[in-house]
This record gives C-alpha cells, sequence and structure tokens, in this order.
C-alpha cells in the first residue's frame, strides 16, 4: 500500500506544471505581433500600402473638406445631418466631420515606417538601401500631405513625428503653429524628394498611385503657394513641367483623366479597384440614386454660361449632367464618358480613382504665383493654354493686376476642378492672400450658395476668418487636456 | 484484482474452518422504527478477547452472509447512526435484527470537531479567524423556501450590497461588497468547493454573463449549497491573490454523512408576479399630444393621416386602437423546481448526490429559462491515513429570451418592454384591412407615424416569431487526495477540470417587422459556439502544531496553485434565409459573416500561511501570496500579495472570568493587499492586422492595430481593519463590528480612451489613479427568547461606505458629455469626491407665459437690451424660451442657460445600506422575515425623462396630461408644454433626480414541519411545507418602477440612472420538502 501511494504521488506531482517562465509566455493566436513582424523588406511594404489604403479611404472625406462649404454642392435629401450643419456654417464641436482620427491614422503608420524601416535594414540583407529610401520617400509624402489638409482644416493641431508603438508614447500633445508645420513638412519634402523615383515603377497605376517626384514637386508647389512663397512655388512646377512624362490631355479625351484615369496629365490619384475590393466612396455619394451632393446652382450656371461661349469640353454632360431642369448631378465619378449617357457599370461604379494632384492643377498654381509676381504675361499663358484645351480659342483679357487674375484664376479652378476637393481651399487661399484683404470677396462668394434665410448669419460668422477653420472635435477635447479648442469655437 | 482478494481470503479461511467449529449464519438487518433495510451494516465476530476475528457488510436489501470461526463467540451489528447489538447466534434460521437510532444525533459529533475555514488554502481554524468574514449556513434557511443565493444574502450581510439586475429570468444580480474599488465590474471572487470560478478570459462571448445571478454564475441550485462566507478584508482575499480584489465569496456544498442512507425531495412552486407598471397614455390621449407636439413646434400643420382620425384612410383601424402594450407583452408567469437528493455513507465512504430541475417562466412574454442539473460528491477513505475526494458537477441551462433590436443609433438595443413604453397605443397588435376586418396577421408596417418598422416594431409580434434562445453546458470535475503523512502533516493534491460550452441562437422572421424578406435585418440567423475549459490545481502541505504542549499552537500551510484555461468561439450569421421556418444559418442564404477566435491564458501562485496562537488567546495570522500570470510581461509578471493579521480573545482573559454575562469574544485587527488582473491575456501585444480593404493596388496592405503596453502591472488593493466580536448575555447576543479602510492603487482602466492623434482609439489597458473606501459596519445577532418550544431571533445590520477618487490618472480630463442636449447629463469626476455624482440644470418649473421669460442679473434687476427690451433667456445661442418651456435657474446671471449653469444636484451613493430580520419558531411552526434598505441616496428617474419629455413619437406616461397647454396657464406641479424636437425641454436637471431611499420586505416565510409521529406514520422521516413571498412591499418615494439602482464603476463616469429594466417581480411560492 505504502508502494502505491508514494506512486500516486509521483504521479500527482508530474501532473503539476512546473514553474518556469516559458510556461507563462502566450502569444495570440490570431494575428501577427511587433515580436514577429518588421523582420523582412515584406513587411516595410506592407506597411506603406496600409497607408495609401488608409488615405485612399478617405476619398470621401477629402471631397467633402474641400466642396461643401464652398460654392460648387449643394446637399441633397439623402445629405447626412453633420455635412449640412457644415454647410449651412453651423459648426459645433461635436460634428463628426471634425475628427480627424483618419489622418493621424495615416500619420501613425507613416511614422511607424520611418522609424522601422532602417531597424529591418539591419536584419534583412536583400533589403538595400535603395530600396528603403524609395519607401521612406513615399510615407514622407503621404504624411506631408496629411498635415497639409490638417493644416488646411483645422489650423493649427499636433504635430507627430513619432509611431505610437508603446504606451511609454506621449499621447497628450499640444497643437503646433500650423504654418511652422508645413515649413516643417516642406524641409522633410525637400529632403526626401531626392529619393522618389521619376517613374520607376512597375505598372501605369504604380506610377500614378504611387509617390513619384512629380507628386512630390506638385505638393510642394501646393504648401508653397498657400505659405503664398510664389518663388518657390513657381520652381517646384517647373521641375514637373521639365518632365516630358506628363502632358495636358487633349480636349477630345479629357474625360479620360475620370475614366479610365491615370492619364499622362495625371500626377497623383489614390487608386481604387472594386475586383480587389478597393472601393472608393465617391460614386455613391454622387450618383443620381444617392441624393446626397448635386452641383449648386452657381456650378450649373457656370458651365451653363461656358456652354454658350462654346465651353464644350469641361461642361454639361462631363463635368455636370442634367436630367431635368432641376435635376443636375456630379458626373466624374459617374460616367464613362462626356457624353452624358454612358454610365458606369458592374465593377467600375466604384473603382473610379480619386485625383490628388493633375498637371493643369499644378498649372494653374504656377499661374497664380506668377501673377501674384506680376508677371502677367506667364500667368496669361498658362491660363489660355488650359482654356484652349477646355475648347476656347479667344485668349483672354484680363487686366493687368494680381487681383484681376486671381480671379479669373479662382474661376477657372472652379470649372477645370470642379467636385475635386479644391474649391474650399481656394478660396480659403485668396481670403487670407495679404492680410485678409478679399475677405469680403470670399463671404460675397460663399454667401450666394445659401437661401436668402441664412445669407446674413452666414456672412456674418464667415467675418472672423477664425471661423474658416474647423472646430476640434468634441471627444478629441475631452480626452486630451492639452488641446485648446480653436479659437473662434472656444465659448 | 477483486477477485483474486477475494480468493486469496477464500483459501485463507479454509483451514481455519477445518480447525475450528465453523458455522454460517445469515439474517437481514432492519431500523426498528420504520422497518426499512439498512445498508452498509457491520457484521462483526469479536473472540473471548473481544479481538476483531471476522466480518461482514450488509448488502443493498441489508442481507448479510456470516461464516462464523467460533460458533461461541459473540457477533455485534453496528452502523454509524444506530446503537450497536449484539445478535443470537442461530445458524438454523435468517436473523432478522432491529436496530434502533441512537440518540446521540450524528452532527453534534461534527461539532465537537472545530470547524476549519471553508477555504483549504489557509490552516486556521473558524473560530479563532482573525480577518474579517461571514459565514452563512443555509441549511436552515432551505426549508423555509428561500428560492436564491441572492435572497439568502440580500440584505443580511453587513457591507455587502446587492442589487438585483432586472427581473427577467437569467439575469440576476450585481454584488458590491465594501463599495466600489475598482475600475471594472467590480465582481467578487466566487470560490466553489474551493476551486476559484474564474474560468471565462475575456474575448469568451458568453452574453452579459456579469449579469447573471450569482447563483446562475456558479449554475448549482440552492438547495446544493451548505454554506456561503464572504471574506471581505484583503488579509483575508490576499490568499486568492490576484483575483480577490473585489472580495471573495467562498461557496460550499453539501457532503454525504456518515449514517443511513437518506432521500430527499423537494417541490417548489412559485407564482411570478410583475408589479404594475408606469400607467401610459391611451391611443386617444396619445393623438392629442402629437398634434399639440406638431402644433407648437411647427404652427400649423399637415397632419399625418396616422393621427388624423381620417375614415377615409386605409389604415383607419390600425391607427385608432387604445392598445395597452405594457399588459400585452406582460403576464403572470409560474416557476416549478424540483430536486431531489440522497446521501448518506459509512467509515469508509460518504456520499451525496442530487438532481435538479427548474422551470422558471419569465413576467415578459416568450422568457423562461430552464436549468437541469447534477452533482456526486464522495468522499472515500482509502485508509486511515488516505482520503481520496471526487466532487462532479453537471448543468444545462436553457434559456429563452427575446429579441433586443438597434433603435437606429447602432449603440443601444431595445428590449421588448422598452419597446411597448413607447409604442403609439393607437396602433393594433393585429392588422385590419379597410373594411376593419382582421387580416390575422400582426400590424408590422415598414413605416408608421413613429418611424422605420424595424426600429419601431411591434413588440408582441417580435416577442412571439422571433426569438433568442441559449443553451449552456458545464461540467466540472475535481479530484481531491489528502494523505496524513505524520499525524501533524498533511499533503493534499487537488485537480479540477472545467469545461463549459454555450450555444446561442436567434432569428427573426419577414413578419415580425413588417419589411421585405430580403432586407437585412430580417429572415436573419445567427448562431455563436463558445466554449471554454481550465485546469486548476493545488498542492499542498500543511501541518498543525507539533507541540505536546497547549500553549503553543502553530499551524500553516504552503501551497503551489496553476491554473489554465482556454477558450474558442464561432459566430455565423446568414440572411436571406427563404422561409420563415427555417431557423439555421448554415441552411443556404447568404452569409453575412463568420468569425472564428480562441485564446489562452495561464497562472501559478505560491501562497504561504502561517498561524501562530498562544494560550487559546493570542492569535497571529499571516499569508503571503505571489501570483505570476501570463497577461504580463516579463518585467511584471509577479505579484505580492501579503496578508497579516491578530486577534485577542480577550474573554478568556483570566481577569475577564468574573464577567459572567461575556461569552467568547475578541479583538482583531487585520492588513492585506490583493490584487486584480487583465482579463485579456494579449492585451500587452502590439498587434498588426490587414489594412480595412486588405490592399491596395496589387500589394497586400498591413497596419498596427494595438499599442504595446510596456507597463501594464497588477491593480492592487490594500486595506486595514479593525474588529471586535462580542458574545454576550449567555451568546444571546452576537455583535460584530468593523470598521476600515481600502485603498487601491493602479487602477486597471480598460479600454482607456486616448486622443485620437495617436493614431488609435483606445489603450486596452491603463494602470492609473488610486481609489479610497472607507467606512464600518454593525451586525447584530440577537435571541430574543430561547425556549425548547418557542425561540425568536432577532438580527440587525447596517454599514456605511464612504468612497473617494483620491487621483485620477495623469492627463485624465474630469469633463464628459459637455455638449450639454436633451437627455444628457453633463459628466464630471472630481479628485477627493466619491464616484457617483450628479451634475446638472437646476429646474424651476414652467413660464406660464412668454412675457415670463425675462433675463434677470445677480440681484434681479431686469437685464435690457440696447433698445430698452427686456432681454429674454436663451438656450446657449440656439433658442430663446417661451411661455410653457422649462424654467431652467441661471446661475451665472448671463441671460443664457449653457454649460457655466451646471450645478452639483445629487448623489448616487447610498449613506447606509443594511437589513434586519426576525425569525419565530413556535412547536413546528417558523415564520420568519427580512427587510433591506438602502438610504441617503439618489437616482436619475431616466424613465420618467424618457416619458414625460414630450419632443418626440414616442407614447408617455399619464403623468403628461398635466402639462402646460395654454398662455398663462400655471398650475402646481404642472409640465413644459409638448413640443416636437423642443431643444431644451428636457435637459439633463434635477427635475428627474429623485431620492431613492427604500425599505423593502425581502422575503417572508411561513413554514410547518410534520411532528415525526405522524411523519412515521406516513412512513416519512420529515415533511415540512412553507409558504414566502419574495419582495412582497417596498416603501419609497421613489416615483419609477423600482428603486434598485445597481452601482457600476467601469468607468468613473457613472452615475445611477433607472434604465427602466424589468423590475423584479413579486414571487409567492409554496413549497414542499420531504424525506425518506
Amino acid at each position: 500500500m505504502k508502494t502505491g501511494i508514494k506512486h500516486i504521488l509521483i504521479i500527482l506531482a508530474l501532473m503539476v506544471p512546473t514553474a518556469c517562465s516559458d510556461w507563462l509566455v502566450l502569444i495570440p493566436p490570431q494575428g501577427l505581433i511587433r515580436e514577429e513582424f518588421w523582420q523582412s523588406k515584406e513587411d516595410v511594404e506592407a506597411v506603406v500600402m496600409g497607408a495609401y489604403q488608409e488615405f485612399a479611404a478617405m476619398d470621401e472625406l477629402l471631397f467633402k473638406y474641400g466642396e461643401i462649404r464652398a460654392d460648387m454642392v449643394v446637399g441633397d435629401v439623402n445629405q447626412g445631418n453633420d455635412d449640412r450643419k457644415v454647410a449651412e456654417g453651423n459648426i459645433y464641436s461635436d460634428n463628426s466631420l471634425c475628427n480627424w482620427n483618419q489622418f493621424y491614422t495615416v500619420i501613425d503608420y507613416c511614422n511607424e515606417v520611418i522609424k522601422n524601416a532602417p531597424e529591418v535594414k539591419k536584419v534583412d540583407n536583400t533589403f538595400t538601401d535603395y530600396a528603403m529610401n524609395g519607401y521612406l520617400s513615399e510615407v514622407y509624402w503621404l504624411r506631408g500631405l496629411a498635415y497639409f489638409y490638417l493644416v488646411r482644416v483645422f489650423g493649427d493641431v499636433p504635430y507627430i513625428t513619432e509611431p505610437t508603438e508603446t504606451d511609454d508614447t506621449d499621447l497628450y500633445v499640444e497643437k503646433s503653429d500650423g504654418e511652422e508645420i508645413l515649413r516643417k513638412v516642406s524641409k522633410d519634402l525637400v529632403d526626401k524628394r531626392i529619393y522618389a523615383t521619376t517613374d520607376g515603377y512597375r505598372t501605369l497605376a504604380e506610377n500614378k498611385g504611387r509617390v513619384t517626384k512629380a507628386a512630390y514637386d506638385a505638393l510642394l508647389a501646393d504648401i508653397a503657394l498657400w505659405l503664398f512663397d510664389y518663388r518657390d512655388c513657381i520652381a517646384h512646377v517647373q521641375r514637373i513641367e521639365a518632365n516630358t512624362e506628363y502632358v495636358l490631355m487633349p480636349g477630345s479625351r479629357w474625360f479620360e483623366l475620370y475614366y479610365p484615369g491615370n492619364t499622362l496629365e495625371s500626377i497623383y490619384e489614390f487608386q481604387f479597384n472594386r475586383s480587389l475590393n478597393q472601393e472608393n466612396s465617391m460614386y455613391g455619394l454622387t450618383n443620381r440614386n444617392s441624393y446626397n451632393y448635386d452641383p449648386s446652382p452657381k456650378a450649373i450656371e457656370s458651365f451653363r454660361k461656358g456652354s454658350s461661349t462654346r465651353e464644350t469640353v469641361r461642361a454639361e454632360d462631363a463635368s455636370i449632367k442634367r436630367y431635368s431642369e432641376n435635376d443636375y448631378i456630379i458626373w466624374k465619378y459617374v460616367g464613362r464618358q462626356a457624353d452624358g449617357e454612358s454610365v458606369r457599370t458592374g465593377i467600375d461604379q466604384t473603382s473610379c480613382n480619386y485625383i490628388i494632384y493633375r498637371l493643369a492643377d499644378v498649372l494653374l498654381m504656377k499661374a497664380e504665383a506668377l501673377s501674384q509676381l506680376e508677371r502677367f504675361g506667364e500667368a496669361a499663358q498658362i491660363l489660355n493654354l488650359i482654356r484652349s484645351r477646355a475648347g476656347f480659342d479667344t485668349p483672354l483679357s484680363v487686366p493687368s493686376s494680381p487681383q484681376a487674375y486671381e480671379d479669373v484664376i479662382l474661376e477657372e479652378r472652379a470649372l477645370e476642378l470642379a467636385f475635386e476637393g479644391k474649391r474650399w481651399f481656394d478660396l480659403m487661399r485668396m481670403g487670407r492672400r495679404n492680410n485678409y484683404a478679399r475677405k469680403g470677396k470670399l463671404i460675397e462668394i460663399i454667401v450666394a450658395n445659401v437661401p436668402s434665410t441664412q445669407k446674413r448669419i452666414l456672412a456674418t460668422k464667415l467675418t472672423n476668418p477664425l471661423g474658416w477653420y474647423m472646430p476640434i472635435y468634441k471627444t478629441e477635447l475631452e480626452r486630451n487636456k492639452n488641446l485648446l479648442q480653436n479659437p473662434y469655437y472656444d465659448y | 484484482m477483486k477477485k483474486t482478494i477475494l480468493l486469496f481470503l477464500a483459501l485463507l479461511s479454509l483451514p481455519a474452518a477445518y480447525a475450528q467449529q465453523g458455522v454460517i449464519i445469515r439474517g437481514r438487518i432492519i431500523d426498528k422504527a420504520d422497518n426499512s433495510t439498512i445498508i452498509g451494516a457491520n457484521i462483526i465476530e469479536y473472540d473471548k478477547d473481544n479481538r476483531i476475528i471476522n466480518g461482514t457488510v450488509t448488502n443493498v436489501n441489508g442481507d448479510f452472509i456470516l461464516e462464523m470461526k467460533d460458533r461461541n463467540n459473540v457477533v455485534k451489528v453496528s452502523v454509524i447512526g444506530y446503537e450497536t447489538q449484539e445478535i443470537d447466534v442461530d445458524p438454523s434460521k435468517p436473523i432478522t435484527v432491529k436496530l434502533e437510532t441512537t440518540s446521540l444525533d450524528i452532527e453534534e459529533v461534527t461539532v465537537t470537531a472545530q470547524a476549519k475555514s471553508s477555504s483549504t488554502l489557509i490552516n486556521v481554524d473558524d473560530r479563532d479567524n482573525a480577518t474579517s468574514t461571514v459565514k452563512l449556513d443555509l441549511v436552515d434557511m432551505q426549508d423555509a423556501g428561500v428560492i436564491s443565493m441572492t435572497d439568502a444574502l440580500q440584505g443580511k450581510v453587513s457591507g455587502l450590497d446587492i442589487i438585483s439586475a432586472s427581473g427577467d429570468p437569467g439575469s440576476g444580480s450585481q454584488l458590491v461588497i465594501r463599495g466600489l474599488s475598482s475600475m471594472g465590474n467590480n465582481k467578487p471572487l466566487i470560490v466553489l468547493d474551493g476551486i476559484p470560478q474564474f474560468n471565462t478570459p475575456e474575448g469568451f462571448s458568453l452574453s452579459s454573463a456579469d449579469q447573471e445571478d450569482i447563483g446562475n454564475l456558479v449554475n448549482i441550485p440552492v438547495q446544493d449549497i451548505k454554506s456561503i462566507e464572504i471574506l471581505k478584508d484583503a488579509a483575508s482575499t490576499a490568499i486568492y491573490g490576484s483575483r480577490g480584489a473585489d472580495g471573495v465569496l467562498l461557496i460550499e456544498t453539501h457532503k454525504g454523512r456518515m449514517g443511513k442512507v437518506q432521500f430527499d425531495y423537494q417541490y417548489k412552486g412559485s407564482v411570478n408576479i410583475q408589479p404594475p407598471a408606469i400607467p401610459m397614455l391611451n391611443g386617444d390621449e396619445y393623438i392629442m399630444l402629437q398634434l399639440e407636439e406638431w402644433h407648437n413646434a411647427q404652427g400649423v400643420f399637415d397632419i399625418p393621416p396616422e393621427i388624423a382620425y381620417d375614415r377615409d384612410y386605409p389604415d383607419f383601424y390600425n391607427y385608432s386602437a387604445n392598445t395597452d402594450w405594457i399588459s400585452t407583452i406582460t403576464r403572470t408567469a409560474y416557476t416549478h423546481d424540483h430536486y431531489f437528493k440522497i446521501s448518506g455513507g459509512g467509515e469508509k465512504a460518504t456520499y451525496f448526490t442530487s438532481f435538479s430541475y427548474i422551470n422558471e417562466g419569465g413576467t415578459t412574454i416568450s422568457t423562461g429559462a430552464k436549468r437541469f442539473s447534477t452533482r456526486v460528491n464522495l468522499d472515500y477513505h482509502l485508509s486511515n491515513k488516505f482520503l481520496f475526494t471526487i466532487q462532479f458537477n453537471y448543468n444545462k441551462n436553457n434559456i429563452d429570451g427575446n429579441l433586443e433590436l438597434d433603435d437606429g443609433s447602432g449603440i443601444h438595443k431595445r428590449n421588448i418592454r422598452e419597446m411597448a413604453y413607447i409604442k403609439a397605443p393607437n396602433m393594433s397588435i393585429w392588422e385590419y384591412d379597410s373594411k376593419g376586418q382582421p387580416t390575422g396577421e400582426y400590424f408590422t408596417p415598414i413605416n408608421s407615424y413613429q418611424g422605420s418598422g424595424s426600429i419601431y416594431y411591434n413588440p408582441v409580434a417580435v416577442a412571439n416569431l422571433g426569438r433568442d434562445d441559449r443553451i449552456e453546458n458545464d461540467l466540472q470535475n475535481t479530484f481531491r487526495l489528502r494523505y496524513t503523512i505524520l499525524p501533524w502533516l498533511i499533503f493534499r493534491q487537488t485537480v479540477a477540470f472545467s469545461f463549459g460550452g454555450s450555444k446561442a441562437q436567434n432569428y427573426l422572421p419577414y413578419n415580425a417587422l413588417g419589411t421585405d424578406w430580403l432586407a437585412w435585418t430580417v429572415n436573419k440567423a445567427e448562431e455563436s459556439n463558445n466554449n471554454n475549459s481550465s485546469i486548476h490545481t493545488e498542492t499542498q502541505i500543511s501541518f498543525n502544531s507539533p507541540f505536546k504542549t497547549e500553549r503553543h499552537v502553530l499551524s500553516g500551510a504552503a501551497t503551489f496553485i496553476s491554473s489554465q484555461s482556454r477558450y474558442e468561439w464561432m459566430n455565423i450569421q446568414s440572411n436571406k434565409i427563404p422561409s420563415t421556418d427555417i431557423r439555421d444559418p448554415s441552411i443556404d442564404g447568404q452569409i453575412n459573416w463568420i468569425g472564428t477566435g480562441s485564446g489562452e491564458s495561464r497562472e501559478i501562485g505560491l501562497l504561504v500561511n502561517l498561524n501562530y496562537k498562544y494560550l487559546d488567546r493570542y492569535m497571529l495570522q499571516t499569508t503571503f501570496r505571489t501570483d505570476a500570470a501570463s497577461s504580463f510581461g516579463v518585467n511584471n509578471r509577479w505579484g505580492s500579495f501579503p496578508g497579516i493579521s491578530a486577534a485577542w480573545r480577550f474573554s478568556d482573559e483570566p481577569f475577564m472570568k468574573s464577567v459572567q454575562w461575556l461569552g467568547s469574544s475578541m479583538l482583531r485587527a487585520s492588513w492585506g493587499i490583493s490584487g486584480r488582473q487583465p482579463g485579456d491575456a494579449y492585451a500587452r501585444y502590439a498587434t498588426y492586422v490587414t489594412a480595412g480593404n486588405g490592399s491596395y493596388m496589387t500589394f497586400p496592405a498591413i497596419v498596427p492595430s494595438q499599442i504595446q503596453l510596456s507597463n501594464l502591472q497588477w491593480e492592487s488593493v490594500s486595506s486595514v481593519d479593525v474588529g471586535m466580536e462580542l458574545n454576550l448575555f449567555n451568546n444571546r447576543l452576537y455583535i460584530e463590528g468593523d470598521v476600515y479602510q481600502k485603498v487601491t492603487n493602479d487602477l486597471l482602466f480598460k479600454d482607456y480612451d486616448i486622443p485620437r492623434s495617436s493614431g488609435f482609439n483606445q489603450l486596452k489597458y491603463l494602470n492609473g489613479g488610486q481609489l479610497e473606501n472607507k467606512g464600518w459596519e454593525l451586525m447584530s445577532d440577537y435571541n430574543v427568547i430561547r425556549r425548547e418550544k418557542i425561540w425568536v431571533g432577532l438580527n440587525f445590520n447596517i454599514s456605511r461606505n464612504v468612497n473617494s477618487f483620491n487621483r485620477l490618472p495623469e492627463n485624465f480630463n474630469t469633463e464628459r458629455s459637455t455638449a450639454i442636449g436633451n437627455e444628457d447629463y453633463p459628466l464630471r469626476v472630481v479628485e477627493g469626491e466619491p464616484i457617483g455624482s450628479f451634475f446638472g440644470f437646476h429646474y424651476l418649473g414652467v413660464y406660464p407665459s412668454d412675457k415670463d421669460v425675462i433675463a434677470r442679473d445677480a440681484n434681479g434687476n431686469i437685464l435690457y437690451d440696447s433698445k430698452g427690451i427686456p432681454l429674454p433667456l436663451t438656450y446657449t445661442d440656439q433658442y430663446t424660451f417661451k411661455g410653457g418651456d422649462a424654467i431652467y435657474e441661471d446661475m451665472n446671471h448671463d441671460g443664457k442657460i449653457d454649460l457655466n449653469d451646471v450645478v452639483y444636484i445629487g448623489d448616487s451613493n447610498p449613506d447606509f445600506i443594511g437589513g434586519f430580520g426576525a425569525t419565530v419558531k413556535y412547536w413546528n411552526i417558523d415564520v420568519s422575515c427580512n427587510f433591506q434598505y438602502r438610504l441617503g441616496f439618489d437616482i436619475i428617474n431616466k424613465v420618467a425623462m424618457q416619458t414625460e419629455g414630450m419632443l418626440n413619437r414616442n407614447n408617455q406616461s399619464k403623468a403628461t396630461l398635466s402639462r402646460w397647454r395654454v398662455q398663462g396657464q400655471d398650475e402646481a406641479g404642472m409640465l413644459p408644454r409638448a413640443y416636437l424636437n423642443h431643444p431644451a425641454n428636457n435637459l439633463g436637471s434635477d427635475r428627474y433626480v429623485e431620492q431613492g431611499d427604500f425599505l423593502r420586505l425581502i422575503n417572508f416565510v411561513v413554514a410547518y414541519e410534520l411532528k415525526p409521529e405522524i411523519c412515521r406514520k406516513l412512513r416519512l422521516r420529515r415533511l415540512s411545507v412553507a409558504l414566502s413571498g419574495r419582495k412582497l412591499f417596498t416603501w419609497t418615494r421613489y416615483s419609477g418602477q423600482d428603486p434598485e439602482v445597481g452601482q457600476d464603476a467601469s468607468d468613473p463616469f457613472w452615475i445611477g440612472v433607472d434604465q427602466a429594466k424589468t423590475p423584479p417581480p413579486r414571487i409567492l411560492t409554496l413549497s414542499i420538502s420531504a424525506g425518506f
């Protein structure tokens, strides 16, 4: 009996797991953990693509930030409540459009790559300097673009350049001055431009959907213009002009910019492909049955006026489509041809790309910079180039004043870049110029787009330029004590 | 094996039979009282020197055969519970032996042995325990018809706050021991027969498991429970280390007792009655209110046909009903509870086995629960040194519930009862055609006056046609060995396995909502399967005082504990199922979603415990536990949980001997630390997942999804407790009092919100801040009369706890919900103040007319604008108040009602909680009652807020009949005007803050036990009948349905809001217990 007990005791003792620390290390069965990640160049590439993917998923938001406070679109019955409040200028800090989370998610992904790519290079021998710098140039550009949007929408924002890897990271970052952020971004972009490829990707889609030197130049030019550094702006655009890969599409093929996209004119566009489950939001937002966003009366009027003086390329059936007297839709993201008939079908419906920069855009930026430097002749040349592509043969005669050119270029940009998420920022740029000298013009343009009952209220609200920026989202303020609400909304 | 032994014995006895004059006797042993046969009686042959020669045992029929060595020897029959008897040896015929039961009750024998604490982890006698624990014996209560464990505990134990979560079957109670001490759900650890019940790691989606009744949580019938012990201070909970921070409940089940086999059967039949609902408007009143809301908001308007009383409207008959929705979904329900147990045993083995079946009906239609459970507890003494114990427990639960549907917010789901409250009463349950003929279908329009048919659904249709069922299976096996190495040294080994599986299924056919069957919300079936398993081991060496002297007593134990648990889940959801009868997602529908997951967690612990007693008067007990868990990284893995307690039994001091009225009494003090660990074993890892679309162009995309937690560590609760236990007047009065302070450090915040500028939404966990609870408790028991025929006992307890948030985590913002709006309370926490304070506007009534809306400065002077016109009061910049609107006090006198006018308006923490009760026993009649009270706390009456606001199309309560209607109307207690979508008439204000104080009769029991003589005639061992009532009366000034509003510290901004859960039903129970 005694030995029996001993045996049982031995068996039991074996059953008791011995206290070793390995026994306590459990790896999650689902997902990758950092300890297993950042081992090869493929990991770096996957996160770079994650950043692109996340930014592309913001297409609807980029459109809204760029259009709904301006005068080219109006909301229809299905317009969201928060969207409508923004359009009407009744913006409170609980408006979901004030949530900047997606931008900062992209920024965090970029920061992850910037921090970890050099680490990967230490362990992956096949990861060359050239490849690493290429990836880094892509994320620096994406991060720069994210900050450029943030500064234009919110003014001053937290400037974060380190990834949030652990709970040791400082999560409670204060706002930095918007202009300073843009100067830092510009400096980064200037530094990293040399690592960006000119056209070295394998496919056309990659050359348009990933960052190239031209994309660098376009973003730099845009930022420079926003900061009113006209000479820099011109210099950046000139580099694109020097590249023969980028040419204006002829008027007859203008609509190819939108369908099928990735044209020679395109500099950078976020890529969508429904067959790869990468669907855009713009079709859902602008197709005839969505009743969400329609061309504004002002937009319709501009294009109609154009058609009477032989605007044939960009007007009805191209930028917009008329169904009946009061039934217009935005055609750029819905149609297949500039005929107002061929609607996208099947997988094409949500596959159209979202254009960030194209040659016409940057050329007009250059024209704006030139005119502000009173180099009117060169500016007029660009304007006429764009206009003749749009079917206008007679050159414009513009009085030689920066202000006159400003108005003409603003109007030209409205037509050329209609519904491409540019208008509100163009208006803001004009309004901010020369210490808000033309604030009144901005108010006049925007107020023209609202019902008469709202005109006075909106005009009063827009008088204070601080109100042109969005408030910081309520929950963001609640979560971060170090943030101060933007001045206009601080009541 | 057995055969060989028998053969061997037979061979041995063979030569003996030749040598001596052997003889075979046979017979039967029966009980003298009831002539039942006795199983397992020992028939033993003694020689003339009284040495045991031979023996046998009676079989199941009570028969025995004994081959005697010598006919002259003496044969005795003995069995526990009966007098030993000598047999007349007569081999010629079968002998019948009638045994008499002993006068010595077995129970009294066990009483003389000192009771040890239910926890086997420490080796100390209950009597000497120097920590703050309360042990409740449930044996007495059982025959008295106690329905649930909650009943047994509510109002009985000081410092234990029990709140029923809801009156629906299967939902249950919340237990808070000595105040809210952590940012979790404050769920005490339940230890069932020494096995901690925490086999459910987070991520395991047993729906709302934390709301389950504690009785359901441990999944055992209440009749199986022998005692519940509540460990309150950290010196006692420290032995459960990282699991003990929220207090510990030790539950002990019955074990077999030596003696004759006993059969017991109990039936409990209950009637569950829903207390009266809040009276709601009928159809006509509702339509009138709606017309008024529209008119006040919009002036002249086109009356929607649903409320226009238009006879030409095709749906006229469907919209002109007077439906009382609440009563259509409410019913009186019945519960049947059958319980059967067998117990008994001999010297070698004792056993206890039980079967239970409960069929519980809910007071809401289509709700109910059925539970089957069985238990076997077996103790087998292999030898006098070796004890082997097996416990086996199996439960099966079938819970039928009703679907809850999204209220349109995507966050909140509305249950049937909530829907019934707000559903338009002018709508009918059944559909009528335009001629007024019933079509036989439920009336479920896709869009009604109130809104979409899937949001404002027909509650009767959804209850009867939809289903939401859950089946749970739980199995737990425990094996224990106890080996006495030396008389003072014992080795114990415990291995416990448990397995749980659950399957939840829900289905909603299209005709329940009236939508097209292709809509994604209908013809949708969902099934989820979960299973979890765990292994828990304990290896212990314990010793008792090896000294010869009785002056010093030293005992202690060292225990090694390991546990590991795993879970797996699978969920499938499909819709477009082509039939309303096929309710399985695996049928050819369109699969919306399939998901699976799994996980594992492990931990080890080492516990050392040392107790010292000097002269039976001075006690010192120490424990030290160290735990390591897989949820932490290497640097923070180990946590230490010490505990020390001391007691002085001053009543035994020589100088106190003269004090006759003082019984055994002691002073005690303790200090200890216990902990809490994160539930998610993988929270500390930074993880990477496939990005949203999975790719960009043709490249795979991977993104970070979770932040690495380098600082994750144990939450620790340290507590100091000083107490006194007094036994007075010949043990007639017992008083126990405690003063304590409990401090929680490094509070574990789960899913802690962080600025989105980080790129993330939440930290999975954050340690930070400090929370303190201090208070005192008093419990007393008084035996007023203690005679043979009559016994009267009174008990009373009271406790007070003050909670304060001493320190908040760094960077913690103390204000939330700052965008004030209707039905919203701005939320604040203040360092040094308790959790659960209300802030809001100060409501002053209703403006009688437009001209009464005047802004005034601090001195009461009217404010004028530049033109000399009095300024009206406005709500921020959005709205100017008019006659009939609610008046809010303009605290800062700026003419504007905004966030700056928010003031403190109440507190949801009770000042005092407790209970009292009385028991009277007279002859065979037993009457007892128990009361529970909570005093000094406020409740936000959210139900009133939603049913008296009059700003939407929801049905409202009868209270709204006294509302403002015309200019100049000024009545006491008048409500503001009806106004569709009014921006400010229903702001979070003290209008809805009410005193929640209540006193409730928890249960009232009358029990009668049949006299033994009559029982004997009926061939029964005992028979008792009891009638009990539960929650029959509540005395409160609270106007809502039920003032039992729970505490919830899952977020620091918690406030006590009455969320319109089903109030606990009144239950009347008849129970019959019989023993054979």
